[in-house]
């Protein structure tokens, strides 16, 4: 199952955070700040797995039986544009399906707000956390099919539009999208899982 | 007063480059006061800007009751705010649980789809086992929803109820099996039970077998590869306990590896049946070797496959599943994967490290060894302060925005990184450890070249990564944390098992103890490979024989020994020695030569040693007060021995010739297996448990009050007591002693201390007043008196007897040899030979004849392994549910009658009765007692407490025979004896109901197929 799922920017900054088991706040942004640490060190180019960060390491004492399947044991990720997304999983989950997931996750984001950039999700917080929902529950996948993970994101009410940066207010506005949608992984399409 | 909308909070918190903590603060503290107010709505919106800013790791359980609030509000949308921060911030020991609990009831029983999708979702996250039970009877009726979102939530939340409370799987999962069976279910719905099966199947598999055919057809009909891939994990799990399953399986997944369109189903299908056994069971059919090959080729090619390392990554991660089963099938694609050992990605780089360890044998040990060493050797050492620098720059900083608008440009990784890094730390040991582990596996069985070994170790010794907190005066250094004592060990290993190379081995440990090696060998500028030394400061003491320059390893240890930590020094303390001893213990003629020589180095050796009898290290001092003492005797038998003039022959001293080489010398040290000390059988007649002097307790008790007592007394005396004037005035002459002259010509007092007087009898006397007086001051130590410690020594002595005798002591003989046929050194060295020769033969590689000793222990070493894997219990990792009462849930048992926990609920009501029997029986016998005398009626109460508490034992498990409780309710009423005939009836009924107990454990496993 999947134990957890981080969205963060390239400064470490959070956008989401769902812990599908519960931990203390402070567990959480330890746990938090150590995957950083290992996925920011990454060359782009290098292969979408994380070694487990320290905390979750199996102490040196027990690592007989380390593919207990009850234990975190793969930790994906996915860069896009200026975000990060990140799941953490046991081994009962499919390393290149958790990729295929984020992909629809993102996706899915990209459809509710045309042309989505880390602006939409930073000010559109519940209607993140309300695709994920649509997603995953409990830890466990329910859904993949994008039209209907949008369509039941819109049942629940209308998603809110870009908040327009009100003139010099917030005159940088981020518009990088999280983009390279299409480029990255539904094009090449080696090993989309539909 | 504005209140500000999350919106708000964002944007402000945008502005506040620089001081977002502050800005957090006053924000929280705002929200603080929003959320007190009566307003709904502002209760929701101070509430999302909580749970924003809980994301960031600011804490808000204290806000856990106004999230009820806003979770109970009628509004749809703040409702929603309220279940949003009850997932982001309740944790299992949030107290308002409770409360939540008839909420959660009334909105699953909703009749709007977005309400009830609101608990759904929520459950999987604040759910405890009390709430499992009662939120059950609510959650089964939404199976039958008619909205599938609303069923597939459904059953995820039904399954993590089951986590936390494995009961309420049992009246769920019929319901969940139809779901599943029925072939019209949304396609969603049935790929959410699959999931759900699939995490469940792996707990106890066997309940999921009869679902095999349906699953069949779900992979072989669907087109949903998620669903695909997740069925076929499930038969992963299920073909072990199937093995019928194979022949069915096979033609299915063969035709996904060839025609998937999909890497992720062809990997999944691919590790499927290597995870799942399938591989193994047909191994040796022409159809299993084509699979194999089928397999294992696609495997190959998806490390191949340029530009896509995800491939790279599962396929050797599959590789590794393989290995442990079949390393000579991997090791056909060894090229491939040696590539992955250079790979820049780390991650790869680990896959593959951990994969050649399995695949190893004596044909490519040797390439691959190399490999990693050059990897090694060719990337720098991270430093300290590389190492402080790295997490510096990765620094997070949660709050704030700032990098938003620079992110573009940070996008592209600066190529400079990529060149050469340095090797990270722990990659580097991991490294190091891989390669002694390969090079030491089956205790050197695919070693061919041990001098080869022996340069691979020193030049491992170069590349240890640098260890943090070693202090020169800690003993106790933690060795798992510090490569380098494994690699001193391997020294060892080869120096002690292969006796043949222990010239060469000792040797190797002689150039690394070396003080003009140092810089050399080890690695520059930092403390690593350190831990080696202590290893080989052993083998050049013990194997001081074999030394080629024994003065330079003496010159070395005395330079360098002292700046070492403790546990080395330690050892280097005792080598020294034996060098010394073997250096000077040579029979030839005893010339001033020699003895200037001699001597000289006693000097040295003494002026080493005398700094260290205060070392802040126990073991270090107690060596070195040792050494000096016997230095600095042969020191001085070596100067009072005659010097041998021209020509005729003199012996040196017998000290340095034969008393300490003897201390060294005496049996051969082997290598004993690690359980080996445990199964020494211990003489029947020896007795740890009694005491040697079971008075000892009270004695030193009683001394210790004593003392303390006395002590007591002086200092009262001291401070409370007016001291008698002793020379109360001058004019006072009616004392005896009251003027100096009298006292000058003093005499007639016997007891005084007079300077003429000096017969001995007196200042005994004297003495023995003195001692007196002082015998309870524990700061007087008396010059002839025995000591305080002496006297307890002397009052153990005394009640043991006769003083001990070490001699009589039995020393058990280990007959190592005779017990263990089986693991006789000599013959495990000819098997392994025999063996070697034999591999040699078929290879046709040249090996040469090498006996390698091994473990020596008693018996078979299983016993002490399973006790190393008892140890080894796994802790329990973060993130990780507990779900261990899932896998002794048997679904097959529901047959038989109640469930389990309306069973529980009975017993609770059958306890509660019989508590409140137990009260009246007690009310009714205290009645009856009144009547009667005294002493019958404690003898009566306690047998009655006796009854009434068996009685409450045995009707626990209680399944409606009130009938017999009611006859005991009544007999205590109607006579006085009645308590004792109730004991009767108690103990007869007890087999019944005990037999009754098992039938209820076994019926569910007999029932099970």
């Amino acid at each position: 199952m999947i134990n957890a799922v981080l969205v963060f920017n390239n400064a470490g900054q959070l956008r989401l955070t769902k812990f599908y088991t519960q931990l203390d706040t402070s567990v959480q942004q330890r746990l938090i700040s150590e995957i950083f640490t290992l996925v920011s060190n990454r060359p782009r180019s290098a292969c979408n797995f994380l070694p487990l960060p320290p905390i979750l390491a199996p102490s040196s004492t027990s690592n007989s039986n380390a593919t207990h399947n009850d234990t975190p044991s793969l930790v994906t990720y996915r860069h896009y544009a200026t975000l990060y997304f990140i799941v953490i999983s046991t081994s009962t989950e499919s390393p290149l399906a958790l990729l295929d997931l984020i992909q629809v996750f993102v996706e899915a984001l990209d459809r509710m707000f045309a042309d989505v950039c880390e602006f939409d999700l930073i000010f559109n917080f519940e209607t993140l956390h309300a695709t994920l929902a649509e997603m995953v529950v409990g830890g466990v996948v329910v859904e993949t099919n994008l039209e209907r993970i949008v369509e039941g994101v819109k049942a629940q009410g209308k998603v809110p539009k870009r908040p327009r940066a009100d003139a010099g207010g917030i005159g940088t506005v981020v518009t990088a999208r999280l983009g390279g949608l299409g480029s990255f992984g539904r094009g090449d399409g080696v090993w989309m899982g539909r | 007063m504005f209140e500000k909308s999350l919106y708000d909070l964002i944007r402000g918190l945008r502005h506040q480059k620089g001081n977002e903590r502050e800005y957090i603060q006053a924000s929280i503290r705002e929200c603080r006061k929003e959320i007190k107010g009566q307003d709904i709505g502002l209760k929701a919106t101070a509430l999302l800007k909580l749970t924003y800013l809980e994301m960031f790791g600011y804490d808000m359980s204290w806000a856990a009751f106004h999230v009820l609030e806003v979770m109970s509000s009628s509004i749809y949308e703040e409702k929603r705010v309220g279940y949003l921060a009850a997932i982001q911030s309740f944790r299992p020991d949030t107290e308002v649980l409770m409360l939540a609990e008839n909420l959660l009831k009334k909105d699953l029983m909703s009749s709007g789809q977005n309400i009830i999708a609101l608990p759904l979702a929520a459950i999987p996250h604040v759910i405890n086992p009390s709430m499992a039970n009662s939120l059950l009877s609510e959650l089964l009726p939404r199976l039958t929803h008619s909205n599938p979102a609303i069923r597939k939530k459904t059953i995820v939340t039904l399954y993590r109820l089951a986590l936390v409370y494995p009961e309420t799987l049992r009246p769920a999962w019929p319901k969940i099996k139809e779901r599943l069976l029925d072939e019209n279910e949304d396609s969603s719905v049935t790929s959410a039970i699959v999931n759900v099966i699939c995490e469940l199947g792996w707990r106890r598999p066997q309940d999921f077998l009869p679902l095999a055919p349906r699953l069949f057809d779900l992979l072989v009909g669907s087109e949903n590869n998620w669903m695909a891939i997740k069925i076929i994990k499930l038969f992963a799990t299920l073909t072990p306990l199937e093995p019928r399953l194979v022949k069915k399986l096979l033609p299915p997944l063969t035709s996904i590896i060839r025609t998937t369109k999909a890497m992720s189903l062809l990997y999944e299908a691919v590790h499927g049946i290597v995870e799942g056994g399938i591989l193994a069971s047909v191994e040796g059919t022409p159809e299993g070797d084509e699979l194999a090959k089928l397999c294992l080729g696609k495997l190959r090619n998806m490390v191949l496959i340029e530009g896509d390392p995800n491939l790279k990554y599962v396929a050797l991660l599959t590789f590794e599943k393989i290995v442990t089963s079949h390393p000579y099938l991997v090791s056909f694609h060894q090229d491939v994967i040696l590539e992955c050992i250079d790979d820049f990605d780390i991650s790869i780089r680990m896959r593959a490290l951990n994969l050649v360890v399995g695949m190893v044998n004596s044909d490519n040990l040797v390439i691959i060894v190399d490999r990693l060493l050059n990897q090694l050797t060719a990337a720098p050492i991270q430093t300290d302060k590389a190492v402080g620098q790295e997490t510096k720059q990765h620094q997070i900083e949660l709050y704030g925005n700032d990098s938003d608008e620079e992110a573009e440009s940070i996008q592209q990784p600066t190529p400079a990184q990529e060149e050469a890094p340095p090797l990270p730390n722990d990659y580097r040991v991991q490294v190091i450890k891989n390669i002694l582990q390969m090079c030491a596996k089956d205790t050197y069985a695919n070693l061919n070249d041990f001098e080869w070994y022996l340069d691979v170790l020193i030049k491992l010794v170069k590349a240890c990564p640098m260890v943090k907190n070693t202090d020169a005066t800690g003993s106790d250094v933690d060795r798992s944390l510090d490569i380098s004592y494994d690699i001193g060990s391997e020294f060892q290993n080869v120096a002690v098992r292969v006796k043949s190379m222990r010239p060469e081995a000792t040797a190797a440990a002689q150039t690394l103890v070396l003080i003009d090696n140092r810089e050399k060998l080890f690695p520059s500028f930092s403390n690593g490979g350190q831990g080696v030394l202590e290893a080989c400061g052993w083998l050049v003491g013990e194997y001081a024989s074999e030394l080629t320059d024994p003065e330079g390893v003496l010159n070395s240890f005395l330079q360098s020994s002292a700046q070492l930590p403790a546990n080395i020094l330690a050892v280097n303390l005792q080598a020294m020695v034996k060098v010394i001893s073997q250096m000077c213990s040579t029979s030839t003629s005893w010339t001033p030569q020699r003895r200037t020589f001699t001597t000289l180095l006693m000097g040295r050796v003494i002026y080493f040693l005398e700094p260290l009898f205060n070392h802040s290290a126990l073991e270090v001092q107690e060596l070195a007060v040792e050494y000096l003492e016997l230095m600095r005797l042969a020191s001085e038998a070596c100067s009072a021995q005659p010097v041998s003039g021209d020509g005729e022959f003199m012996d040196a001293p017998l000290l340095i010739t034969q008393a300490i080489p003897a201390l060294f010398a005496g049996q051969e040290l082997n290598p004993v297996a690690p359980g080996a000390q445990k199964k020494v059988a211990t003489p029947d007649d020896l007795d740890l448990e009694t005491p040697i002097n079971a008075e000892l307790l009270t004695i030193l008790q009683e001394a210790d009050s004593d003392a303390h007592e006395l002590e007591h007394d002086e200092m009262e005396n001291f401070y409370y007591r007016v001291p008698a004037p002793i020379f109360s005035s001058s004019n006072n002459n009616n004392l005896p002693e009251s003027t100096a002259s009298e006292r000058l010509e003093a005499g007639s007092r016997p007891d005084t201390l007079s300077y003429q007087h000096s017969e001995p009898d007196a200042l005994a006397r004297l003495k023995a007043r003195r001692a007196d007086r002082n015998k309870d001051d524990p700061f007087y130590i008396p010059a002839d008196e025995p000591s305080a410690s002496a006297r307890l020594h002397s009052i153990i002595q005394t009640s043991n007897g006769d003083s001990a005798d070490i001699d009589a002591i039995p020393i058990m003989a280990l007959p190592l040899s005779a017990s263990s046929e089986n693991a006789t050194p000599d013959h495990v060295a000819e098997q392994r030979a025999l063996d070697a020769a034999a591999e040699r033969k078929r290879k046709g590689a040249l090996r040469k004849k090498i006996a390698i000793v091994a473990d020596e222990t008693l018996g078979d070493g299983e016993e002490a392994e399973q006790e190393a894997k008892a140890e080894r219990r796994v802790k329990r990792s973060l993130l990780n549910i507990d779900s261990s009462g899932l896998g002794a849930l048997s679904l097959e048992g529901e047959t038989h009658g109640k469930l389990d926990v309306e069973q529980r609920e009975e017993e609770e009501r059958a306890l509660k009765e019989v508590e409140r029997l137990r009260l009246e029986m007690q009310r009714a016998s205290e009645r009856i007692q009144a009547k009667e005398e005294v002493l019958v009626k404690r003898k009566k109460k306690k047998a009655k407490a006796k009854a009434t508490e068996e009685l409450v034992e045995e009707a626990a498990p209680a399944e409606g025979d009130t009938v017999v409780k009611k006859k005991k309710k009544k007999k205590p009423k109607a006579n006085g004896d009645a308590p004792l005939e109730t004991v009767g009836e108690a103990s007869e009924a007890k087999p019944k109901k005990k037999k009754r107990r098992q039938v209820d454990l076994t019926a569910p496993e007999g029932e099970t197929p």
